[in-house]
């Protein structure tokens, strides 16, 4: 006969009292899979707002500012700066904060002879010509991150490429242009004479031979009051090479305009702030624009989504706590015979609710080790069916630099990491523990005598 | 020579109606004490007080000569003191050897078999026994602890005249044979007629019945 100790016992009662262990099985088993499907939602909520964040990003361009002056004849004057950044100072930014892509931007214009320009407002061959906007990623400018604009055919022009544009659908279909086509690019200048659209440089001495790596659709209409330089239909993306090689633009300087993306909308004002403290960029000539309207305009209701699953969290908490001491104290009263039988035999109090503690974690860690792997199950069938249609396709940098624009791969948020769940299992063994020892204390704290008269 | 004493012992029902007023006795290893009166009287609560379920109000338990709270009420119930209950109190969910097994300092199936319970029926859930077979092993579980004092409550009051003849048999055999000191609290006259010592309790002083 082996040697009755609080283990044996707990033993005993857990296999022959099968119907009592299988409620208390049961009863924690739910609770298990509940609070780990509610904090499964609380983590799916902060990684969907986390995603929000990172898909709707946010932005930040140093831009050169305009000169108010009065001249000697007491005539006010407005100057356009022009930016002046090189790539030192470019990645000065970039060692500021989490800044994850940069994308400098030179302006310019371009005639070809192998394209006819869309025709806009007094129209002469003089001044056909198209504006040139060269970068380094096209996807990030600011026409296709905001969807005025989207690629329909061939990729983005990334800072890989060399020799390379982006025509829009109408000038394209235009002159039976596509993917794959190469031209030559020549440089060109608007002016204005006599009312009349000029080119300023009537001599070409510089060309470049670039490659059509896509085609884009306006989703905006534009009006054709405009010269035919400006219409957007005839606005050529290209790679920051082109504008080097027309003589527009120097290797290393941007004079347009230079753009810091930052992932998460919520680290902008942080990073900006750090930016305006460098001492290499003359902020009386420069200024910086931030761009994080879209995070702005639903920031409030993310804030309230999460404050709310962290409420429903807490009282899910509570109540399941609450719930496991009630059914330890009513397991209890239950025990109370035994509890004055083992007293009356001279069996301390720490023995006896060691033997009820043993008896409720064995049951715990059997019914947590079940739910561990059910809760898993129903994450996995429940969290592809629900996040599937909800996650945003974030742009990674994999998929930026292979110029497309797909997103990164769904994941299953509502599948909490190893780590988590054992936290989570942790703090209810722990639940457990205090609900057994408060409910046996109660029980124990009488004296013998008292529990076997309300035995008998 | 008595192994058990209580000196001047009072208790109080509800801390106003005094139950045992003063009381002093001697117990002595090898005989079987029957103590007899009404119910209410506080035949149990003086069991109680020997066994170190409670503690008298005034006075002393004394076992071997030394205050029982000395060494602490929970060391005497372990080692000094055994319990036999009217409603036989055996853990439901255990066999009868595993219910001897609680507090046994010597083997249970052997104790068993002596008190006329089977091996097979030792290993049976407790609840399939008869009332006589249960009380039987609540017995077994008393010897089993190898204490020196055995107070039974009602040990008869549960079970039918032939059982409790048995049952009787077996707390003299314990008292005669294994020298044990066995006091038994019961309304029984048949069992007090069993007893080498008859006391009385009546209004709240315990009288020896010659």
């Amino acid at each position: 006969m082996r040697k009755m100790n609080p283990m044996y016992r707990a033993m005993l009662f857990v296999w022959r009292k099968k119907g009592k262990t299988a409620s208390l099985f049961l009863t924690i088993f739910v609770i298990a899979v509940f609070l780990v499907s509610c904090f499964g939602v609380l983590h799916a909520s902060k990684r969907l707002s986390k995603d929000i964040r990172t898909s709707l990003g946010a932005a930040f361009y140093i831009r050169a500012n305009t000169t108010v002056s009065t001249n000697e004849n007491g005539q006010t004057e407005v100057t356009e700066n022009e930016v002046h950044m090189t790539q030192k100072e470019i990645d000065e930014v970039m060692r500021t904060g989490e800044i994850k892509y940069c994308n400098p931007i030179n302006y310019g214009f371009a005639k070809s002879d192998a394209i006819e320009f869309i025709p806009g407002e007094k129209h002469t061959k003089e001044s056909s010509m198209g504006k040139v906007t060269a970068l380094r990623f096209s996807a990030l400018a600011p026409d296709f991150a905001e969807e005025a604009a989207v690629l329909t055919r061939g990729t983005h022009i990334t800072d890989a490429d060399t020799g390379k544009i982006l025509l829009s659908e109408p000038l394209a279909d235009a002159n039976h242009l596509s993917v794959g086509d190469v031209l030559m690019l020549t440089h060109a200048e608007l002016g204005k004479e006599d009312g009349a659209y000029t080119d300023e440089i009537p001599v070409k001495t510089a060309y470049a031979k670039v490659e059509v790596s896509g085609i884009y659709q306006w989703n905006t209409k534009s009006g054709s009051e405009k010269p035919t330089a400006t219409l957007a239909e005839n606005e050529i993306y290209a790679s920051l090479d082109v504008l080097n090689e027309l003589g527009e633009s120097e290797r290393g300087i941007y004079t347009g305009e230079v753009g810091f993306y930052i992932t998460d909308p919520e680290k902008l004002s942080g990073i900006t702030h750090s930016v305006r403290q460098l001492q290499s960029i003359d902020w009386t000539t420069h200024f910086i624009r931030t761009n994080d309207f879209q995070y702005r305009k639903i920031a409030d209701r993310l804030a309230s989504l999460g404050d709310l699953v962290k409420i429903l969290l807490v009282l899910a908490s509570v109540f399941s706590a609450a719930f496991l001491t009630l059914l330890f104290l009513l397991r209890m009263r239950g025990r109370m015979q035994e509890a004055g039988i083992l007293l009356a035999a001279g069996i301390p109090k720490g023995q006896i609710a060691a033997g009820f503690l043993l008896e409720a974690l064995s049951v715990t860690i059997f019914a947590l080790l079940v739910s561990y792997f059910v809760s898993y199950g129903a994450a996995d069938v429940w969290g592809r069916r629900l996040f599937d249609g909800l996650q945003p396709h974030l742009i990674d940098g994999k998929t930026l630099s292979a110029g497309g624009t797909g997103g990164v791969p769904i994941e299953n948020y509502l599948k909490l990491s190893v780590t988590e769940t054992l936290l989570l299992y942790l703090c209810q063994m722990l639940v457990v523990t205090a609900s057994s020892l408060v409910s046996s204390i109660l029980i124990l704290r009488l004296k013998p005598k008292e529990i076997l008269s309300r035995m008998s | 020579m008595s192994i058990m004493k209580i000196c001047q012992v009072t208790c109080f029902y509800d801390k106003s109606r005094m139950v045992l007023d003063h009381i002093s006795a001697e117990f002595e290893a090898g005989k079987i004490y029957a103590i007899l009166g009404p119910s209410g009287c506080g035949k149990t609560t003086l069991l109680s007080l020997l066994g170190g379920l409670d503690s008298p109000v005034g006075g002393q338990v004394l076992f071997q000569g030394e205050d029982i709270e000395k060494k602490g009420l929970a060391w005497h119930r372990k080692h000094n003191a055994a319990f036999i209950f009217q409603n036989y109190n055996l853990i439901d969910y255990m066999t009868p050897a595993e219910n001897v097994a609680l507090t046994s300092k010597l083997p249970p199936l052997s104790i068993l078999e002596r008190l006329g319970i089977t091996k097979e029926e030792a290993r049976r859930n407790v609840l399939k026994l008869s009332g006589g077979q249960q009380q039987r092993v609540a017995i077994a579980r008393a010897l089993a602890s190898d204490a020196g004092v055995i107070l039974a409550d009602e040990p008869t009051g549960n079970l039918d005249e032939d059982t409790a003849l048995e049952i009787a048999d077996i707390l003299k055999e314990c008292a005669h044979q294994m020298n044990k000191c066995v006091i038994v609290a019961t309304h029984a006259n048949e069992l007090a007629a069993q007893a080498d010592v008859v006391l009385k309790l009546r209004k709240g002083k315990l009288i020896r019945v010659p």
